[in-house]
């Protein structure tokens, strides 16, 4: 077992080193390159995200809800069709320079509208929600050796567990633990079979990599004083201190949940997308330089319904909204074929259609920025996605390799 | 019956809460004991006593409403009088001087969600019946509804005390009726404004959006599907249940009309007598057709008898059966187990007592290999429990603790409740920050003259084995010892 520091010195050497590996194929185009996914949990609005002011049957069907550039608080104007929502304050300057990317209608393969299933369908990555024990991005990081992966979550959520060596971080306690005590129970965690080796990391964890500097220090100061423990800006700030070190974590995950906007839509969608543009803001500061090595994408379970109902909010759909952002990004343009929402456009006469597989998106991100290898998508990471070819373009190899362009 | 010392362990750390000092030696048959808990029924009545009733919280919310709303119409006036400035949103509202009326009673909220968690933690800590609590923490968290939706905040905890803690022996369509009908989960799914289409109130509102030509449904009444399909997925028949889109629409239809005392029935002196109501102008009239079966209308009764069609099905029992197996067995119980509580769910008209005592008496449920990893609530009350912590009326440091190992009270952010998969909750940062609890624990036990060995026997019993006693017997202090135990590996498991 080689560890990260070890494979990355040897990386260095050049290439010649890397043929006697002949499964480190990624190393040619993702030698040290970073990935962040972000699961919002609940159901994003993918036409309260980015308004399609644009179609003409987008007023007439959203109501007291559409949103537009023209509004008292305008959306952010993309194009002609598509807006950002008022709250994407960053999200629309990161747009501007090319580093921020909408997908419309897009939804993973799972097309039921029960939020646990279509959670478990994006962790798992496959169309069935027993699909998979393991999730999809802890079998990307198998397919990469040496490296590691990081869910900054109290607890491994199923996107990250599987055989490959992923790690969990949450805001530390206060609690000072006594060394002596450690020294006495390194012993009988030895010998728990089920607990050793969580027992070990954690040990490892405490003494090898403290809390990066830039990680909940900046948050804690945070001005506006609401930010819970734990809440997407403090977690995206901190997954951008472990990511941005030269050595730093690859591949990391973070996730936020109160996006199930049944009701009183308009003010809890200004707020959690103000929150996601934080943690967009928190996260471009906190990994520094390294933000051009950098794609993340940001998901939900499924998008809502196309009608407003009773109580001021949405309920359980298909088609919703991704985003993609980071220096290695090939922005600035809204991706996805639009279906439309005009009456016999909508799904079942309800939800807007899914024109994007997910996993598209994720396996045109992870083949060209993290160099894994097509077999790899199609029977590890997304087996059974052969009919979702991977999204192209997405993705600026040249700026994410800056040693690439030299060779 | 042999009561081996395993079997006792099993009652009183897998079934139970843990041990309390003197727990395990008082347990003599493990299964009668148990038994006799169910027979008993729920504890913890005068811990309870003195809490305020889910209307009372209603009623508070009102006022708080209602002062808002008089705080906001006065500021208009006195907007249109020209004695206030235009304010940039609007010249509404002066926010300074409604966050200062609004103080107190933010105030207040914190304070008695404090008195609920500090009533619900001493339970947990003091019962003589722990298997009965464990259960109505159980049946909380597959009923759950998350604090992090406003409107359900000061609600959950009654709901626990109100629907689950009444009916954890009883039928369980007595208690699902219970909760869907409490104002926790009718906020939490948003049932309360639910209104069907057909209704005499669902037409005034179209007739009038029509004369407008509004297009602002937002404000309108209309079907939320939110409470009808969890019901269904999480609450009865399960995901794999049988149901479909249109059986989802169909029973939410029946529920409209499903709701609570709105503010406005508080006003000018109105004293409603009930936190539930069913509006029957928003009830969506006709027959409902939900599973194959036709439900006449007849208002409430239609959405009461759907209800108790759901719970005598099947599906329910197994999908109930298997939950309970999994919590008190293993992540993998024996199908043989399942099969047979969900036998015995259905012979006796959905009594859970009955469930329970066929899991008691089933040999599976004492196999060697059964074993749960303690949840972070687990591991915290079974700390409490063994240190007999006393936390007064200051629960705050416990709910600290919960928040930071992954498991806040009444906050899972969702309605499928926290997971009870051991897989879930077994990770470096979590068992790192066990230590971290162990420690800040352990600085609360009050000091006595017992020896730490002693006391580590007391709690663990046969569980204790010679490596985990050296190194509480090495420990410096009484309180390191406490650490040392509550830190171990043997206490992070329920065998």
């Amino acid at each position: 077992m080689i560890t990260r520091r070890q494979f990355l010195a040897n990386a260095a050497v050049g290439t010649a080193t890397l043929l006697v590996w002949p499964k480190l194929t990624f190393a040619a185009t993702g030698s040290d390159t970073r990935f962040l996914f972000v699961l919002l949990r609940g159901g994003l609005d993918g036409l309260e995200s980015v308004p399609p002011y644009g179609d003409p049957g987008y007023q007439a069907i959203r109501g007291a809800l559409a949103l537009s550039p023209s509004a008292a608080r305008p959306a952010h104007r993309l194009d002609n069709v598509f807006a950002l929502h008022p709250s994407f304050d960053y999200a629309a300057q990161l747009y501007a320079q090319g580093q921020f990317m909408p997908v419309v209608a897009a939804a993973p393969p799972y097309w039921g509208r029960s939020h646990f299933q279509a959670q478990n369908c994006v962790e798992n990555g496959t169309s069935k929600p027993d699909g998979a024990q393991t999730g999809w991005l802890n079998r990307c990081i198998a397919c990469m050796p040496g490296v590691d992966g990081l869910a900054c979550a109290a607890v491994m959520p199923l996107t990250m567990r599987g055989p490959a060596k992923v790690e969990t971080w949450s805001p530390p306690l206060p609690t000072e633990v006594n060394p002596i005590l450690l020294q006495r129970l390194q012993p009988l965690y030895a010998a728990d079979a089920r607990l050793a080796a969580p027992f070990a990391r954690a040990i490892a964890q405490q003494t090898d990599s403290p809390v990066p500097e830039s990680g909940t220090g900046m948050m804690a100061k945070g001005g506006s004083g609401q930010k819970k423990q734990g809440g997407l800006p403090v977690m995206m700030d901190a997954a951008g201190g472990f990511m941005g070190k030269s050595d730093g974590t690859r591949v990391a995950f973070v996730e936020d949940d109160g996006w199930d906007t049944h009701a009183n839509e308009a003010a809890i969608v200004t707020r959690k997308i103000a929150e996601l543009d934080a943690g967009l803001k928190a996260f471009r500061q906190s990994i520094g330089p390294m933000w051009q090595r950098t794609v993340l994408i940001v998901a939900t379970e499924f998008g809502r319904t196309a009608h407003i109902n009773g109580t001021g909010g949405t309920d359980h759909g298909t088609g919703g909204s991704m985003f993609l952002a980071g220096g290695a990004l090939r922005g600035g343009h809204v991706t996805g074929r639009w279906p439309g929402i005009g009456s016999g456009e909508l799904y079942q006469n309800r939800d807007v259609h899914a024109t994007t597989d997910f996993r598209s998106v994720f396996k045109g991100v992870l083949a060209t920025h993290l160099g894994v290898s097509a077999l790899a998508l199609e029977s590890r990471v997304f087996p059974g996605s052969a009919g979702a070819a991977p999204m192209e373009n997405l993705v600026d190899t040249m700026r994410a390799e800056p040693d690439r362009t030299r060779a | 019956m042999d009561a081996s010392g395993n079997d006792i362990t099993a009652a009183v750390n897998r079934f139970g809460l843990g041990a309390k000092p003197g727990e395990l030696a008082r347990v003599r048959d493990p299964r009668a004991w148990l038994d006799a808990q169910v027979a008993r029924g729920p504890d913890g009545g005068d811990v309870f006593t003195g809490l305020p009733s889910s209307l009372d919280y209603l009623r508070e919310e009102a006022q708080l409403a209602l002062t808002r709303r008089a705080i906001k119409q006065r500021d208009r006036r006195a907007f249109l009088f020209g004695r206030m400035q235009a304010a940039s949103d609007g010249g509404s509202a002066n926010t300074a001087v409604l966050k200062q009326a609004l103080q107190p009673y933010r105030k207040q909220e914190r304070t008695k969600l404090l008195a609920e968690a500090a009533a619900r933690y001493r339970v947990a800590t003091i019962t003589d019946m722990p298997f009965v609590e464990r259960l109505v923490h159980f049946w909380s968290n597959h009923f759950a509804v998350s604090v992090d939706k406003a409107p359900a905040r000061l609600l959950a905890a009654p709901l626990e005390r109100e629907a689950i803690r009444p009916h954890v022996t009883g039928r369980f369509a007595d208690m699902l009726l219970a909760v869907e009908t409490h104002p926790a989960m009718l906020l939490y799914l948003d049932n309360v404004r639910s209104v069907g289409p057909d209704s005499p109130l669902g037409r005034r509102i179209a007739m009038r959006l029509a004369r407008k030509g509004d297009q602002d449904e937002g404000k309108a009444g209309g079907l939320n599907e939110n409470l009808g399909r969890e019901a269904m997925e999480l609450h009865t028949v399960g995901v794999d249940g049988g149901y479909t889109q249109a059986d989802v629409t169909e029973f939410s239809r029946a529920l409209t009309g499903w709701s609570i005392p709105f503010p406005r029935d508080f006003a000018n002196g109105g004293q409603p007598q009930s936190a539930f109501v069913f509006r029957a102008n928003a009830h969506e009239p006709g027959p409902r057709r939900v599973m194959g079966r036709t439900f006449p209308a007849g208002g409430f009764e239609q959405g009461r008898a759907i209800l108790e069609f759901l719970a005598r099905q099947p599906a329910t029992a197994r999908h109930l059966s298997l939950q309970l197996a999994q919590h008190f067995v293993s992540d993998d119980p024996p199908p043989s187990l399942v099969e047979r509580m969900a036998r015995s769910y259905l012979r006796h008209d959905t009594d859970l007592a009955a469930v329970y005592h066929t899991l008691i008496a089933s040999p599976e449920a004492w196999d060697a290999g059964a074993r749960k990893f303690k949840t972070p609530q687990d591991f915290v009350i079974s700390s409490l429990r063994a240190g007999q912590i006393d936390l007064g009326n200051r629960p705050q440091p416990v709910l600290a603790l919960l928040s930071n190992l992954g498991e806040p009270m009444f906050d899972p952010r969702s309605p499928a409740g926290f997971t009870d998969n051991s897989a879930n909750w077994i990770d470096a940062d979590g068992l790192w920050k066990r230590v971290q609890a162990a420690e800040a624990l352990s600085a609360r036990v009050a000091q006595t003259n017992a020896q730490p060995l002693a006391f580590a026997l007391d709690i663990l019993g046969p569980l204790l084995d010679e490596d985990t006693a050296q190194a509480i017997r090495r420990a410096e202090s009484a309180r390191q010892a406490h650490a040392t135990l509550f830190a171990c590996p043997a206490f992070q498991w329920r065998v």
